[in-house]
């Protein structure tokens, strides 16, 4: 099981130096790529997100593909093709009269905001009851998502614990949605930096022998 | 120009270069697997290579096409005059007994697409027809007449209920 | 026996010689070709750029066997290249950074030329060539950036198709044209990605031209003149090993943005649909274009901000005309040069920061300050050479420059045509 840094603030910007002054700074999270967390992730998210935001780039098949439990696929899949999209139990109609915007879709959501996973993280459990009673988020104080984890009524350690274990879980599960094929691509990185390591110091000591023939 | 060689280490060197141009090719060779390997079906091509099929509600004599890899496949629900007149039979051009084409009597499952230059043959009196061309088929989906070569081609398939089958899985 | 084996080659070769000049041209260009055997690390960028010009053109071609141009299927058939098709992610990203790559390796390639003076005579139409080359890349790049039709896709090009409202009297109308469309819309992104497919064509076709003009007037090296015959060296196998070398450094260092931070060059708001109705907070341009944005930004008035933007590339372009000094090596032996060129270097860094913060009053100021220096840098070149030349030789050269120019003197005496206004005879 191998973890993954998440560099969210990571940004390599070639001509400038670093620019972040202004955002405040997030906690910097690690996600989890094994498969138990991310079906964790994804049992939560089916339970706590999924009735509201569609994930119309993952199909069931690609749950089954990744070796998340199939009788867990079944029973949220019901009657859908294997090859459905995960979309959302409710119509955009259905979101627009309660939330006055279509909820967006969640399948880039980890790549689609700067800070990325450390973003989605901090932002699910940024909900707070403010002194009027009203709940707000301190990373975004305009949303219209409801605290769906319960943050922000939980004060007892222990509980607000396992609330951040599960964010942990749906973030795990979204990183992975927004990028499946990145544990091939590490993988297949160290082979081809590994090769390229030793062509280059081949083509270096070839060079030196060629240009040693020069007076 | 300045150039001076002194050929003493020459059989160094053209090991060297040798390698060196081993190693380089194979890299630029493996180098060309993503690009020739990004041609293939991708993998939602790929999951759509199985298509499950329901029989039930066809009655004796009835015909469906199923869409299967983007194919016809012709599903057929044989009456027993048909079952006798296969089972009698071996076929025309390309002699094959019914028992090897069906495995249950009663269901043929046949791809439609002629075996001469593709065309979907219709389904004419006893059998197929092929309008491109004229090719015939029985109801075993046998060639009975040219041009076409072969019979039609059974694809892989199984039961995975009494009255449902698989197409792409044997 | 091994004649017999060489034999076969042989006869086809002589068949085609007798067609076609092979042989001579291999010669004439590669093995017989002399370069100066003292050409730096500096000297190998062009060749990376040749060679992310045709990974850029491979990659391309096969990502545009899966991609769908309509505003419908875009973003979708990016994912759809990212998830379903084999190592799509692969090619994409490589397409990605490969973007990049190519304008680091453009910029590193023309800081030698400014350091080095290799843009004074006779280099001037490599010069000019390599600066169109640079706009062609440009145009390229910009309409590549929309066919992901993300939000940054969409603004961006939103934001530079209306650069050009600043065309005198018909400014609204060549906005329309440009787009097809009252915004930007499906017929705008399919002419990008036609003309996205096309220009690459037009970049290889004028890199043919460069690398005539190349071969007609040889390298430029770090000494600033042209060496003596005997100071060359055939072209292969000398600088045909040491460009693979650095291809294989290059390609380590693509490696790891490709395989482990290829995100870091993709925008994140450009991972959620283009939306007409919704600008993203802060719309940046990608790194290469930053320095120039900042520019465009700098001037209040709106015409006045694209013709300093256009100016600002174009710039460039005068070099030949405003370094009028026969000092050898450019930077290399002008101290004055030197300083002059590092804090170009540093203006630009400034102006590319400053592109990229969001504008507040105090970063505008410093942006406009910082726009004056680059222009400045430019006008001032004239005068300072010219100075520096006479201080230089107020001081006396030193013995390795003295040497220099008298080996230049002596070549330039062979190559009658070559010789300036006020050269030594």
């Amino acid at each position: 099981m191998r973890r993954l840094m998440i560099k969210p603030l990571v940004v390599l910007m070639m001509t400038t130096s670093l620019a972040w002054a202004s955002e405040a700074a997030l906690e910097n999270i690690q996600v989890e790529t094994s498969v138990a967390a991310v079906e964790r992730g994804a049992d939560n998210l089916m339970n706590d997100c999924h009735s509201c935001h569609s994930l119309k780039y993952i199909k069931y098949r690609d749950l089954v593909t990744f070796g998340i439990d199939k009788k867990k696929i079944e029973a949220w899949r019901g009657d859908q093709a294997l090859d459905a999209p995960l979309a959302s139990l409710m119509t955009d109609d259905a979101a627009m009269q309660s939330f006055g915007k279509v909820p967006p879709d969640l399948s880039l959501m980890t790549r689609a905001r700067e800070g990325g996973a450390s973003y989605v993280y901090a932002y699910l459990l940024g909900y707070y009851n403010t002194p009027d009673g009203v709940t707000s988020n301190h990373l975004f104080p305009e949303t219209k998502m409801p605290d769906v984890l319960g943050i922000s009524g939980t004060t007892e350690p222990a509980q607000r614990a396992e609330l951040q274990g599960k964010a942990h879980d749906i973030v795990s599960f979204l990183a992975w949605a927004a990028d499946p094929h990145e544990e091939e691509r590490y993988r297949l990185g160290y082979y081809v930096i590994g090769y390229l390591l030793i062509l280059t110091s081949l083509l270096y000591f070839v060079k030196n022998q060629i240009w040693s023939r020069l007076k | 120009m300045a150039e001076n060689d002194t050929s003493s280490d020459t059989g160094r060197r053209n090991f060297l270069v040798g390698l060196s141009a081993l190693v380089g090719g194979a890299g630029a060779a493996a180098a060309c697997i993503p690009f020739v390997s990004s041609m293939n079906p991708s993998s939602d091509v790929l999951a759509k290579a199985t298509t499950e099929f329901d029989l039930a509600g066809m009655n004796p004599g009835d015909m469906r096409t199923v869409a299967w890899q983007g194919k016809p496949v012709f599903v057929l629900r044989r009456t027993e005059e048909q079952i006798k007149a296969m089972a009698a039979s071996s076929g025309g051009l390309d002699p094959e007994p019914d028992q090897k084409r069906a495995k249950q009597p009663e269901w043929l499952v046949v791809v439609g697409v002629c075996t001469h230059m593709g065309c979907v043959p219709n389904k004419e009196g006893p059998g197929w027809t092929c309008h491109c061309h004229g090719s015939q088929y029985d109801d075993s989906g046998r060639v009975l007449r040219g041009p076409a070569p072969k019979n039609l081609d059974v694809p892989p398939y199984r039961f995975i209920a009494a009255d449902k089958i698989i197409i792409g899985e044997a | 026996m091994i004649n017999k084996i060489i034999k076969g080659p042989n006869r086809i070769i002589k068949w085609i010689d007798d067609r076609f000049p092979l042989t001579s041209f291999v010669k004439h260009e590669l093995t017989g070709y002399p370069t100066p055997r003292n050409l730096s690390y500096w000297w190998n960028f062009g060749f990376l750029a040749g060679f992310v010009l045709v990974l850029q053109v491979v990659t391309g071609i096969f990502l545009a066997m899966h991609y769908k141009a309509d505003v419908a299927q875009s973003f979708d058939s990016i994912q759809h290249i990212m998830r379903d098709v084999n190592y799509g992610w692969l090619l994409r990203y490589m397409h990605s950074t490969g973007a990049s790559a190519f304008f680091l390796v453009i910029y590193i390639h023309m800081a030698r030329t400014l350091y080095y003076g290799s843009y004074r005579a006779p280099r001037e139409l490599m010069w000019w060539t390599g600066q169109g080359l640079l706009l062609l890349l440009m145009a390229t790049a910009f309409m590549g950036y929309l066919l992901p039709w993300g939000q940054m896709s969409f603004w961006g090009a939103t934001v530079i198709t209306n650069l050009f409202r600043a065309t005198p009297f018909i400014g609204e109308q060549v906005v329309v044209w440009l787009r097809g469309d009252y915004t930007v819309g499906d017929a705008t992104l399919t002419r990008f990605f036609a003309l996205h497919f096309l220009f690459p064509f037009l970049i290889i076709g004028a890199v043919v031209v460069h690398l005539v003009a190349l071969h007609t007037v040889k390298s430029s090296n770090p000494s600033g003149i042209d060496l003596a015959a005997k100071d060359n060296i055939p072209f292969h196998p000398y600088f045909t090993i040491k460009d693979f070398f650095g291809l294989g450094v290059f390609l380590l260092v693509f490696s790891v943005f490709v395989f482990f931070i290829p995100n870091s060059l993709i925008e994140p708001a450009n991972n959620i649909p283009a939306n007409p109705m919704v600008t993203p907070n802060h719309i940046v341009p990608e790194w290469y274009f930053l320095p120039f944005y900042a520019i465009l930004r700098s001037v209040p008035n709106m015409v006045g901000g694209v013709v300093a933007m256009g100016l600002s590339v174009m710039m460039f372009a005068f070099m030949p005309f405003l370094d009028r000094s026969r000092i050898p090596g450019g930077a290399h032996f002008r101290p004055i040069f030197r300083v002059q060129f590092y804090l170009f270097l540093l203006d630009m860094l400034v102006l590319g920061y400053i592109g990229y913060i969001p504008p507040t009053s105090q970063s505008i100021l410093i942006g406009q300050i910082a726009t004056l220096c680059y222009f400045g840098s430019f006008f001032v070149i004239p005068f300072i050479s010219i100075a520096e030349e006479r201080w230089l030789h107020k001081r006396g050269l030193p013995p390795e420059v003295e040497a220099l120019i008298a080996s230049e003197a002596h070549e330039l005496s062979k190559f009658p045509h070559r010789r300036r206004k006020g050269d030594i005879e």
